[in-house]
Parts: C-alpha cells; structure tokens; sequence
C-alpha cells in the first residue's frame, strides 16, 4: 500500500512508454494530490498513449495549472476529495497500475455510503475551476457537426426534430438530390482546408458511403466494421464467465475483464499509425452499454464519445436502421447486421441520438459559434443550428442543400 | 384459501417501475402522450405527488428493497442478498398476525427474489412475504409441457441494468411446482396464455390477476421492469416500455375494480423506483442510465387512487422515497418502528 505523497518514477514502470514519461513529468503535482484525485487522473494519464491531440493537451494544461498553484490555493482545490474517507481496502489496492479497476470500487463503495453526491459536487467544482481557469485555446475555425438520420427510410409520420427546434431553423422544403454528396464535400473540403489530426470524423451507423473512406484526413468510424468486432468481445466474455469459478463472475469481474481487453484481443488490427483510432473503436465497444447491439445507439455513443474526447473541429454522423428488439441473449449471439430491421424505432432513437450530439457539440469550446446541421436523409426536412439563424423559426422557402449550407456559413 | 379479512377488509396493492422514469417521458407536458391511461383515467381519481426524492443508491433492487424496508438499503445491487432491515410485509404480517398468503410480491427479475424476507435478526424468519418471479414459473411451466415453445423467451427477459452481465440463477424461496399448483395453473394453460403476452411485465400483471382471485392478498407489491430497455440506449424501445407501462397500471386498476375482494377497499400506490439521468448532466447519457445521481435521476413521483383518496388533487412538497413504508403502516394500522421517513398525510 502506498499513498500519493510516496509515489516515485518507478511507481510507473508499468506504464506504456508515453504515459510513463507523462507520469514522471508530473510526479511533482501527483504527489500532492488526495488519493481520489490521483486516481482520476492516473486513470487518464496510464492511457496517454492512446489519448487523442485535443486530450493530451487538456490534460497537460490542467496539470501545469495546479502544478502553478500555491499551497493554500491547492489545498483549498484538493480539499473536497481530501475529506472524503476511504477503507483501508481501497486504499491497498494497486490504483498506480489498475486506476480504471481502483476508480470502479471507489464509485461502488461511495454509493454504498451514501457519499456519491458529495464526490460528484467535488468533482463538479473540480472541473468547474479547471474550465474557468485553463486558458481556452481558440478553434481554428467553429466547428460543424452534421447529422443525418432515417437512412433508407421511405416515410414517417414522427414529428422530427422537436427537441431541437427552439435553437436553430427548421426549414421543410429542401430539395434531397445530391444531399448527402454535397454534405460529404463540405466535409472534405473543411478537412483539407483545417489539416488536424483526428479533426475530422465521419461516423457511420452501416456502411461508410464510398467517397468517405478516400478522403485524406477523414477518420472514419462505422458500425459495420465493429459488429464483427462486439461479437468476438461477446464471446470472449463468455469464455471468461464459463472459466470463473462455478461458471458464474460478478458484475465487477465482468466490468475489469471487459474493460482490460486491448484491440488486439478484439482481434481489431492495424498499425502503430492507427492505434490511437483502435483504442477508441476498443473503447467504445467496451465501455458504452447497447452500442454493441444496436446501429443507432452506436452512432450515438460514439458520436458522444468522439465530440468528448477528440473534440472534433468537424463530425459527420449518421444514422442506419437497427436491428428489430429481441431478448437480451438472442442479441448478444446473433449477427446484428443479418436480422430484421426496425425503421420507425430507429428514427425515433436517432432523433433522440441527433438531439444528444448537439448537446454534447454545445459543451466544447467555441460552442457560441459552432453550426449543427440535422437533416432527415433523402427528404425535404432538415434543422439548422447556427450564429447566422435565427432560432425557434421555420422556413419553408425553397432551397437546396449547399444553400442550406450557404445560410449556416 | 382467502385471506381473512385485515382492519375493515382494507387492502393495498403497490406499484413500482423497477426501470426508472423521467418526468419529461412521463408527467411532463412534452411526456404525457406516452402515459394516456395514467393521464386520463386514473389521475382524475388520485393524489398526485409530483416531488418524490430518492436519496439512496439508484440501482433498480436495492432502491426497491430501500422502498419496502423504508430505510436506504446499502448494500451491493447485484448481489443476491436480502435486505438488512425489516420489510413492510414482515412489519404487515406480525403486527396484524397475517397468515403467510396475505402479502405477496411479483417480482420482475432474478435479483428481486430475496425482497420479501430481511436478513437483518431483527425478526425472526418467517414474517416476509411470499415472493412470485413470474418469468420462472414460465420457464417451469415450459420445461413441462412438449408443445412448441420457441418464441417465448422474450417473455424471460431477466436484466437491462447491465446489458453484459447476466445475474446467477437463484432459487426462489417458494417451490415452483407447489406454486403452480397453488395457482391452479396448468402448465399447458398457463404457457399457452403466455404466447398471447408481448411482454415480461404483461406476465406478471397475468401473475398477478392469478393470486388476486386465488388468494386475495391485502398487500400486494407487484415491480415492473420493462422501461429499463433504456439501458440499451434504443430510446423508442424505452418509451414503448413506457407506454406498455402506463396501459398496464390501467389495466391492473381495472382488475382491482371489477373484483369484488378488492372493489371499494383497495387503495393503489404507484411509484417510480427513481428517474433516469438529465440530458444535460454531462457525466451521464441521459435516459440511458441512472449513475449520476443528479436531481433528475433521483425525483420521480407518486400516485395515490382508492376509497380514502382524495381525487384530482396535486401536492407539490417533496417526499422521500422512505416515506412508503410508514405511510403504509398508518394506513393500514401496523407499527414500521425501524423505517425511515414520515407518515404522507395527504393519504391518510
């Protein structure tokens, strides 16, 4: 057992080269730290090198702030997670190597004890400081986000886009020839014109439209590469729960062993080039709840996920069909993208999952100026979310898609 | 096989979603076209609670083992255990000297079977109630029978919670075969009778119209749990768990009403374990899951309908979840010396 103030470089010695160096750096300010909040950060930092540009440079920022910081202001900062008690058997635990195993114990034993509140309001004012503190670094140019749901869906008489009506124009008479190519150009031509790796995203809930996956520059995601990948996840997981004593694992085994599984035990390949992107795709598969099963709360989860963690100057989301509802055990052994498709529910849920990206685009910097686009694919309706629209209106004027694109500029 | 009546025949049946709601798929102006039969039908006749906290752990048997002992219960939501404190139906039968058919509990999923019983030595064993998981009479009655019961298992749907993590089978306390039989169901009849069933909540109020006729029971607790598909993060299937939800709870009023055990004497109390996650808490995934304990997720409501209820009436002061169990034995007139919480008036 040890404590923060004992941490030493060797501490890290387990960590994959980037971390370890990114660790030793910050020895200094780590070992000042309440035990709940080394943890934290231990459990960001033993991934460094798989953390996305936008990542690594938040988290370097936060740390060169606090490192920074007088002792009084610090302790004022710590003080919250350092009166938080923790038992002598999380505290033994090895939360220098397994922070990601420490960090789910910790959530357990805080809901038993009805701290978890606390905690979070801690956290909370924790990240509040951060966020007000840390010197925002202007986007190169505000990002777009561009969501396209109901593929292949003929018609619906679901009232679309209700949630985000009040923040931006719903325009109804858009003319759907070529929309989708003319959405796929503006991402091209925003990912040669603002070079960022891991700037710009297209997220596929099917298979990736064929003049994506050529674009220089243009992350692509799809759920039809990954389903493969969930099943091999499902079955390792199996083999894991059949392999425990009596056939039978706890919760918190099942959470640790899924969570510990690397790309290449998913059986996800590729090159050092790509391995920052195969620990996400990993990421995704293993720690969102559904996305392994259902196209839509993929695209969703991912979609979240990327906006969080990569904060993309530009995304591209959309939307398939799912599979149709069925027990949870038939879905877990069967080929999602052989089975009966369920169109009404899957623009219902995409409607939802476009309404949750917007809200997740809003939580990123620059968010006053960036532009949100959702467009039901193949028809006439779309909603716009811009500095340059007005807001809670409608427009039923005539206009084709880089019009519509035009209008949001 | 009837109960003998308890204090002027009064009965109670509770009513809890073990899938949390929102307000804004529920009571909220933008929710209300998902629960027409709550709407309409039965908040007219009822008290309306629109501010009922939970201050415990949000997971779906612990929060409701916490609603039926009245204290937070603390302990792990996936481990088969059962409550540390003394259970309302424990509290139920001692103190009016119930006989064991008197109280019962429909269960949704495996996790729920130890409900009925505290472990905790406060009483002695033998009070709690008995404890029905439809989904394994089912799967007895299918182990019975030769016909053809491929199509069923949607119907033995056992946990949402954690879509990857499948609970160990446990063995109910009641002998299945001895409570098929007590039912008088035929494994024929009753595995036919779930082939016209679209649900595992739809089996269990079918459970629970059984023990109702067999057994008239005065304090009936029935969970419903299909709402928690919302784990999945497929948001139409939430809300058609929802609206399966909202037709089943008029559909259970009715059955209370046409039976004459429980016409003019049953008060009904339904109640959300907890909500769900804000959309806009940004350590969550809104409706998705309930993790971060944010006001959204821990506020639901109550409704109240029965003989002694005042109808169409709102009250707008916050409860707590713990306020069931007291509120239960002042109304039927049994002492809950260990719950937490207050007696809700406006009920009694």
């Amino acid at each position: 057992m040890i404590t923060p103030s004992e941490l030493q470089v060797e501490s890290f010695a387990r960590y994959p080269s980037q971390a370890r160096s990114f660790a030793v750096a910050n020895l200094p300010v780590f070992k000042r730290m309440p035990l709940i909040l080394v943890s934290l950060e231990l459990r960001q930092a033993i991934q460094y090198d798989w953390c996305f540009p936008a990542e690594r440079e938040q988290l370097s920022q936060q740390l060169e702030l606090l490192r920074r910081m007088d002792a009084a202001s610090f302790d004022a900062l710590m003080s919250p997670f350092s009166v938080i008690q923790l038992p002598s058997e999380l505290r033994a635990m090895d939360w220098v190597n397994q922070p990601q195993q420490f960090s789910e114990q910790l959530t357990a034993y805080l809901w038993s004890q009805h701290q978890i509140d606390r905690y979070h309001e801690a956290a909370q004012e924790y990240q509040q400081y951060l966020h007000k503190t840390v010197e925002e670094k202007p986007v190169a140019t505000p990002r777009w986000t561009i969501v396209a749901i109901g593929k292949g869906i003929q018609e619906t008489e679901l009232p679309l886009f209700r949630r985000l009506l009040a923040q931006g124009t719903l325009f109804t008479n858009v003319d759907p020839t070529d929309g989708l190519e003319v959405l796929l150009a503006e991402m091209k031509s925003r990912t040669q014109k603002y070079p960022l790796e891991y700037g710009h995203w297209y997220i596929e809930g099917g298979e990736p439209h064929g003049g994506a996956e050529s674009v220089q520059g243009l992350t692509v995601m799809s759920y039809a590469k990954l389903a493969p990948i969930a099943k091999r996840e499902f079955a390792l997981l199996n083999q894991f729960t059949s392999q425990s004593p009596g056939g039978k694992a706890g919760v918190e085994a099942v959470s640790s062993y899924v969570a510990s599984l690397k790309p290449d035990d998913l059986g996800l390949k590729g090159t050092s080039a790509d391995d920052v992107l195969r620990h996400f795709e990993t990421n995704v598969l293993t720690q969102g709840a559904g996305c392994q099963i259902y196209s839509t709360t993929f695209v969703q989860w991912a979609s979240r996920e990327c906006l969080h963690r990569a904060q993309p100057l530009t995304l591209f989301a959309r939307f398939a069909t799912r599979q149709t509802s069925a027990p949870m055990e038939q879905l877990l052994a069967r080929d999602p993208l052989q089975q009966s498709q369920d169109p009404e529910g899957s623009l219902i849920d995409a409607d939802m999952g476009a309404y949750y990206t917007w809200i997740n685009q809003s939580r990123l910097t620059g968010a006053d100026q960036s532009r949100f686009l959702v467009w039901f694919e193949g028809h006439r309706i779309a909603c716009a979310v811009s500095p340059s629209l007005p807001r809670g209106t409608t427009s039923t004027a005539s206009a084709n898609m880089l019009q519509v694109l035009d209008w949001m500029s | 096989m009837r109960a003998a009546k308890v204090l002027q025949g009064q009965k109670t049946v509770v009513v809890t979603f073990g899938g949390g709601a929102r307000d804004e798929e529920t009571f909220a102006p933008e929710g209300q076209e998902n629960i027409p039969h709550l709407m309409k039908e039965l908040i007219p006749q009822a008290t309306f609670f629109t501010q009922v906290v939970n201050r415990g752990i949000l997971g779906h048997y612990v929060a409701t083992a916490s609603l039926a002992t009245g204290i937070y219960e603390r302990f792990d939501n996936f481990a088969d255990i059962a409550p540390e404190n003394p259970t309302v139906f424990e509290y139920f039968r001692k103190g009016l000297g119930r006989p064991v058919n008197d109280a019962w509990v429909i269960a949704p999923s495996n996790g729920f079977n130890r409900i009925g019983q505290s472990a905790g030595g406060a009483f002695t064993p033998g009070f709690g109630a008995r404890v029905v998981l439809p989904k394994h009479l089912l799967a007895a009655a299918l182990g019975k029978i030769s016909t053809n019961t491929a199509g069923l298992e949607f119907l033995l749907q056992d946990n949402y919670e954690d879509v990857l993590f499948t609970p160990p089978s446990v063995q109910n306390q009641l002998q299945l075969s001895k409570l098929t039989e007590m039912l008088h169901l035929s494994a024929d009849d009753f595995a036919h009778h779930a082939t016209t069933l679209s649900s595992a909540d739809e089996l269990s109020v079918y459970v629970m119209r059984q023990l109702m006729r067999q057994f008239a029971p005065s304090l009936l607790w029935i969970t419903l749990h299909d709402m928690d598909v919302a784990h999945t993060g497929a948001y139409s299937l939430y809300l058609e768990g929802i609206r399966r939800t909202d037709r089943l709870c008029g559909e259970i009023w009715q059955m209370i009403e046409s039976d004459p055990e429980y016409k003019g004497r049953t008060t009904m109390l339904i109640l959300p374990d907890f909500g769900r996650d804000s959309d806009f808490s940004p350590s969550g995934n809104g409706f998705q899951h309930h993790r971060t304990g944010d006001p959204l997720s821990r506020t639901t409501w109550m409704m109240a309908i029965g003989p002694h209820i005042r109808q169409n009436r709102t009250v707008d002061r916050p409860l707590d979840s713990v306020d069931l169990v007291p509120t239960l034995g002042a109304m039927m007139n049994f002492a809950t010396p260990m719950a937490k919480g207050r007696p809700i008036v406006e009920v009694l």
